[in-house]
């Protein structure tokens, strides 16, 4: 981290020049209209471990700045295209921030992004994922492949290895050349291309129920409900899961969305419909 | 990252190492020395010599602030003629309190921030009043905490706004600022505060606060801050601005009167008297 | 151990970084509140300031009109706040400035606090925010943030240090969670709808009242920042100030 800590180090004489200076430069700089984002460190020797001990709440529940995290997601390829399913909650410690963040980053009429871990590190770097997808259409004067797409973000995320991003996200989409493609991208830098994955705390649930009932042969109406289902299940053992369901399709036209469904209402349909969760009344 | 599903999108300590605990709780518990190893490394400062509480008060026709004149070192008394109050412009005080040679720092940047405004800038008869300095300190001490190089001080300003109104605010080493007719740095938060806003319960109550009663409180407070805190001084300067700038009175080598530490005797424990 | 007394001048070594015990954030309590109607949006928030036990002020204003009908709070560390609303005050005058005077839409101010955000993503504002003003279409519109900029538009919003307990009652009563249609056994939910400019101020009134009640970092003063097409307009209620 040194490197870091003296990029940002500020050589100080302590003049009061310097002072003033540095306030005026505070109010008169327009550094934000740059289109390229530039993020600020703490200028100390360790930043990860203030960042860390500041927002890290599960390791110590009394960190002042809770981080909103996102939880259950899931995408799978079948023969008809990609289903992606997730659920709406967020939590910062137990709190529950939120039972309606939308998870699912329209990167474009023909790419989504989910979104797992950081709330915030997903929603930025999927809509710069965005801009970035564009840039590439009007230069190249096709659309980019999912392979590059999640490349250009696998790419980003590992330049910010080791600095506290926290992000576990499925990069879906269709083109002519890949088909349907599905790449699981996290901010480690792993990035793997796969046929299933299931992403969050909720994972583990997700994966029992999508295993028990996958198969390649899936029509499109059986695809979208194992995916509903399999956050339902999520949803109902992690406490950290929960909210709502929204679900997409992804095919060559591009993805369309399959509609909001709240857990408490679709619960009881589906367990009298199913005969399942027998070990709930009612 | 942590993939296991309980801590799922944490960071992990294989990565990252232990989750330091000091860090977050900088400043709010007394480290010991070996902790100090653990804490973020930066030129920068602690406090070493010190002044205490600043105090102020709007009455009908201005404010009054007061402060004494001691710096102190740990617990040694190592300066006692030390003023910690400044005029800045024409009209506006500013009481300083925390470490002196930061307070002296910020004395500098006033003095120039002065010349800037009064001699060199031909604005037209825009005087530097009390809320523009206060909000060029609030930069100043914002910025500083923002490269975790802060100037070690809280700061009352005192003064009139445009209209003429009596205008008193504080900031400290955070950046964090607010306004109210009572205001108190330090052990006066705790001491002095109680007993201004006995005088002036609503913020708008002080345009029934005579001078002579604003004058008593101050003497009251000042009194009782030199009785419990030990970092205090009973020598004191006080400056009481009026009229909208046109009566600036700064007194100095006040001494506190009145005193009586008879309700020292019945004090037991601690050290005083065994039973 | 007393840092004070420990430094010696001799054995100072000046060149070696010193080490220290500086927290460059704390914590200034209050709470604030956004909700949405059809064609009004409020933001409301208590005028207490503290830190730790005490009370800094009992009025000190967190809400703030911004420009182009959009009004903004930033609650949590009070210097973070105020620094986080100047920069984007000071953006959006340059935005001015370099469009021709063109106003700027709540989406796009919501987006470019995001920004503001993510910006000190490894440093962060130590603040929630909250911003509310009327779409393109002219309804209701409240942004709300967590304090690296992961952001949503929603129908109603707490933050701050009683934001659990106002967040609760707004779910009931703003999107009428878990109420139903009396004489259905809890078959037919109660049917969304909005709700009106005064029902809306009496629930926020409501609110702070009882969160000031139970919670020691609330009270002194509720202020409300209303945004209609009119305008924008301020009203102010005394809370109770133990």
């Amino acid at each position: 981290m040194n490197s870091i800590s003296q990029r940002y180090t500020h050589a100080n004489n302590n003049s009061v020049m310097n002072e003033i200076d540095s306030a005026r430069s505070e109010t008169s700089g327009n550094h934000q209209l740059e289109l390229a984002p530039s993020i600020q460190l703490p200028p100390i020797s360790q930043p990860t471990d203030f960042l860390r001990a500041h927002t890290d709440d599960a390791s110590n529940p009394d960190c002042k700045i809770k981080i909103a995290h996102g939880t259950t997601t899931l995408a799978f390829r079948f023969q008809g295209g990609i289903v992606v399913a997730v659920d709406s909650r967020a939590t910062q410690g137990n709190w529950i921030a939120s039972q309606t963040v939308n998870k699912v980053i329209r990167i474009n009429p023909f790419l989504l992004g989910t979104m797992a871990g950081g709330a915030a590190d997903c929603q930025y770097w999927e809509t710069w994922l965005g801009t970035q997808c564009r840039l590439h259409e009007l230069r190249e004067k096709e659309r980019i492949s999912v392979a590059a797409a999640s490349k250009i973000l696998g790419n980003l995320v590992y330049q910010y290895k080791g600095m506290g991003l926290s992000m576990g996200t499925m990069i879906c989409g269709y083109t002519k050349k890949e088909g349907p493609a599905l790449y699981y991208v996290d901010s480690d830098g792993t990035r793997l291309k796969g046929e299933m994955f299931c992403v969050g705390s909720g994972q583990t649930f997700a994966y029992g129920v999508l295993d028990s009932a996958y198969k390649w042969d899936l029509t499109i109406e059986e695809a979208l409900y194992l995916g509903k289902r399999s956050i339902l299940a999520a949803t109902h053992r992690d406490a950290y899961s929960g909210g709502s369901i929204n679900l997409y399709h992804v095919a060559e036209s591009g993805w369309t969305y399959h509609g909001n469904y709240n857990v408490g209402d679709i619960f009881y349909d589906i367990k009298e419909k199913e005969q399942s969760f027998n070990n709930v009344d009612g | 990252m942590n993939h296991d599903p309980f801590l799922w999108g944490r960071p992990s300590n294989d990565t990252y190492g232990a989750y330091n605990h000091a860090i977050a709780q900088a400043s709010v518990q007394e480290a010991t020395h070996d902790q100090l190893d653990q804490f973020p490394k930066k030129h920068t400062q602690q406090p070493i010599i010190t002044g205490t509480s600043v105090i102020a008060l709007k009455y009908k026709d201005g404010i009054i602030m007061a402060a004494d004149t001691m710096g102190s070192y740990g617990s040694l008394m190592r300066f006692n003629n030390i003023e910690r109050l400044f005029r800045v412009g024409k009209e506006t005080v500013v009481g300083i309190s925390g470490d002196i040679s930061d307070m002296q720092q910020l004395h500098r940047i006033l003095n120039e921030l002065e010349t800037d405004e009064e001699v060199y800038d031909n604005d037209g008869g825009h005087n530097l009043r009390a809320p523009h300095v206060h909000e060029y300190l609030t930069r100043i001490l914002y910025n500083r905490r923002s490269k975790m190089d802060p100037l070690w001080n809280a700061v009352l300003v005192g003064g009139f706004n445009d209209d003429g109104s009596p205008f008193l605010k504080y900031v400290d080493l955070l950046g964090v600022a607010y306004g109210s007719s009572t205001l108190a740095t330090g052990f006066g938060n705790h001491l002095a505060i109680p007993l201004l806003r006995q005088l002036i319960p609503n913020d708008t109550d002080y345009v029934n606060v005579t001078e002579e009663q604003a004058k008593k409180v101050v003497m009251d407070c000042m009194r009782v801050l030199f009785y419990r805190d030990a970092r205090s001084f009973d020598k004191f300067s006080m400056v009481t601005i009026k009229d909208g700038g046109k009566g600036f009175d700064f007194e100095k080598n006040i001494k506190i009167d009145n005193q009586s530490w008879r309700f020292a005797r019945d004090i037991k424990g601690y050290g005083s008297k065994q039973e | 151990m007393n840092a004070t007394v420990a430094s010696e001048y001799s054995a100072e070594v000046h060149s070696v970084p010193i080490e220290h015990r500086f927290n460059p954030y704390s914590d200034n309590g209050g709470t604030v509140l956004g909700i949405a109607g059809e064609d009004f949006a409020v933001l409301a928030g208590d005028t207490r300031q503290v830190v730790g036990y005490s009370i800094n002020s009992r009025y000190e204003p967190k809400i703030f009109d911004v420009g182009d009908d959009i009004v903004m709070t930033a609650n949590g560390f009070a210097a973070d706040g105020a620094a986080l609303i100047d920069r984007f005050r000071n953006q959006l005058k340059w935005y001015k400035f370099d469009h021709g005077g063109k106003k700027l839409s709540i989406k796009s101010a919501a987006r470019y606090i995001q920004h503001l955000l993510y910006g000190k993503r490894f440093f962060p504002y130590y603040v929630s925010t909250l911003i509310a003003g009327l779409d393109d279409e002219g309804k209701g519109a409240v942004y709300s943030y967590d304090p690296v900029g992961s952001y949503e538009r929603e129908q109603c919003r707490a933050g701050g240090a009683a934001a659990s307990l106002i967040m609760p009652f707004l779910d009931n009563q703003v999107n009428f969670k878990n109420q139903y249609e009396p004489g259905t056994d809890g078959k037919k939910k109660k049917e969304l709808r909005y709700l009106t400019l005064p029902e809306v101020l009496d629930l926020v009134k409501d609110a702070f009242s009882s969160a000031t009640e139970r919670h020691i970092q609330v009270g002194d003063g509720l202020e409300i920042l209303i945004v209609t097409k009119e305008g924008i307009r301020t009203e102010y209620h005394p809370l109770k100030r133990d």
